[in-house]
């Protein structure tokens, strides 16, 4: 019981500060469950691929409702992201569980130093730049959104044009589309959802504004998390129970922390997090060196 | 004439939303048997036996619940191609009907992977 009420807790507090801080649970729920519950890498990855694929859930209905999300495109990318998810699925099985820990060590010290710089940066951001601010519901309450900016211009035209919006106009698709390969790969492997990878993609280099990048990355994150929990299901490698409060913890604490986010000053929330990170890194990269941790 | 795009983005939505929701409420009464039995997450967990489900439900068995919702939550994003397919069809959009044929193929991909490798 103690244990099922400590796991629930922490996932809303994964939940709570994957919102606030714009990252998806993956990043949070793996070291989590493996660094408290002394979980394997690889078991805390299905468990936080079935957390992503419902945060993605939840938040990508909302975004398609206020036409945020470009479908269009998204579906194009995610077949991409999951032919990757595929390949990372079978490989998961393959590497040592010491090498999973050292990518997930490596993986964090970047979003450490990228949210330290964008904090330094930019204080009014609240999203990691590029990263899974897909993950998080967004607040129930309408808000202004640029309408108009995922919607296809037209269903006339090239392909290119329909998968463009009024206002904006995407290019280099096989660049889009290789990035989105890679992220399916990383998403697979470590249970994230592979915002961190696609939305820098699709923002810098297909030119697709960053608002609408987030908000398609989102919804991408459902076929891409999903093809790799697949996989992992059908090789035994999602536990139920642990999922069950773990999924449910996070769901809620993702809901608390988007209604909350703008009461917060994220500020000194994210150089807190940055620590956190850190350390979480630091202890990722003992257990890849073989220490317990 | 009004394009089909905004209306199936509507009905994808209400998809996700009501499966997404649906899905966690069924694992949120897994885990709230599985707590109230006194039983820890890292007890062994029995494997997903799709014959087991239904008797599992029927005796409010903690697993039977949690099953069934993960099992809707991961097969809610290929209910939603599933959907996109099918609206694109009625629009008249060749390329994007193959575009999600092409993922509901790779989704079955990842099913013959995770089978024959399991």
């Amino acid at each position: 019981m103690d244990v099922g009420l400590l796991m629930l807790a922490g996932g809303i507090a994964t939940g709570i500060f994957g919102s606030l801080l714009g990252l998806g649970g993956g990043i949070l729920i793996v070291p989590f469950l493996t660094l408290v519950f002394g979980l394997p890498v690889r078991e805390a990855v299905g468990v936080s691929l079935v957390c992503v694929i419902v945060t993605s859930g939840a938040s990508a209905g909302v975004y398609l409702q206020r036409n945020v999300a470009n479908l269009r495109l998204g579906m194009v990318l995610e077949l991409f992201t999951a032919i990757g998810a595929v390949a990372g699925g079978a490989i998961a099985f393959l590497l040592d569980e010491r090498l999973l820990a050292g990518l997930f060590a490596g993986l964090l010290v970047y979003v450490a130093l990228t949210m330290l710089r964008r904090a330094t940066a930019s204080p009014s951001s609240d999203a990691l730049p590029g990263g899974e601010a897909d993950a998080s519901p967004p607040p129930p309450s309408p808000m202004p959104v640029e309408r108009a900016s995922a919607a296809p211009a037209t269903t006339q035209g090239t392909f290119m044009d329909r998968l463009s919006g009024p206002d904006y106009q995407i290019g280099r698709l096989r660049t889009g589309a290789a990035g989105s390969l890679f992220a399916g790969v990383v998403s697979a492997l470590l249970g994230i959802g592979g915002g961190i990878v696609k939305v820098p993609v699709m923002n810098l280099v297909m030119g697709v504004p960053l608002r609408v990048a987030t908000a398609t990355s989102n919804l991408m994150i459902g076929i891409t998390a999903s093809t790799s929990a697949i996989v992992y299901l059908l090789r035994g490698g999602i536990d139920p129970f642990v999922a069950g409060p773990t999924a449910v913890g996070v769901f809620i604490g993702a809901t608390l922390g988007s209604r909350t986010a703008h009461r917060i000053d994220l500020r000194v929330l994210r150089f807190l997090f940055v620590a956190v990170l850190v350390y979480t890194a630091f202890e990722m990269a003992r257990r890849a060196a073989g220490a317990t941790a | 004439m009004k394009p089909a795009a905004p209306s199936l983005e509507a009905t994808i939505a209400r998809l996700l939303t009501v499966g997404t929701y649906a899905s966690i409420g069924l694992v949120g009464v897994g885990t709230v048997l599985l707590l109230a039995a006194g039983r820890s997450p890292l007890d062994p967990a029995p494997d997903l036996d799709l014959g087991r489900l239904v008797p599992d439900l029927l005796s409010g068995q903690p697993a039977g619940f949690i099953w069934l919702g993960i099992l809707g939550i991961i097969a809610t994003p290929a209910a939603r191609v599933l959907t996109a397919l099918v609206g694109y069809r009625r629009s008249g959009e060749r390329t994007m009907v193959l575009v999600a044929a092409a993922i509901l193929v790779v989704i079955a991909a990842g099913v013959v992977t995770g089978t024959a490798t399991g």
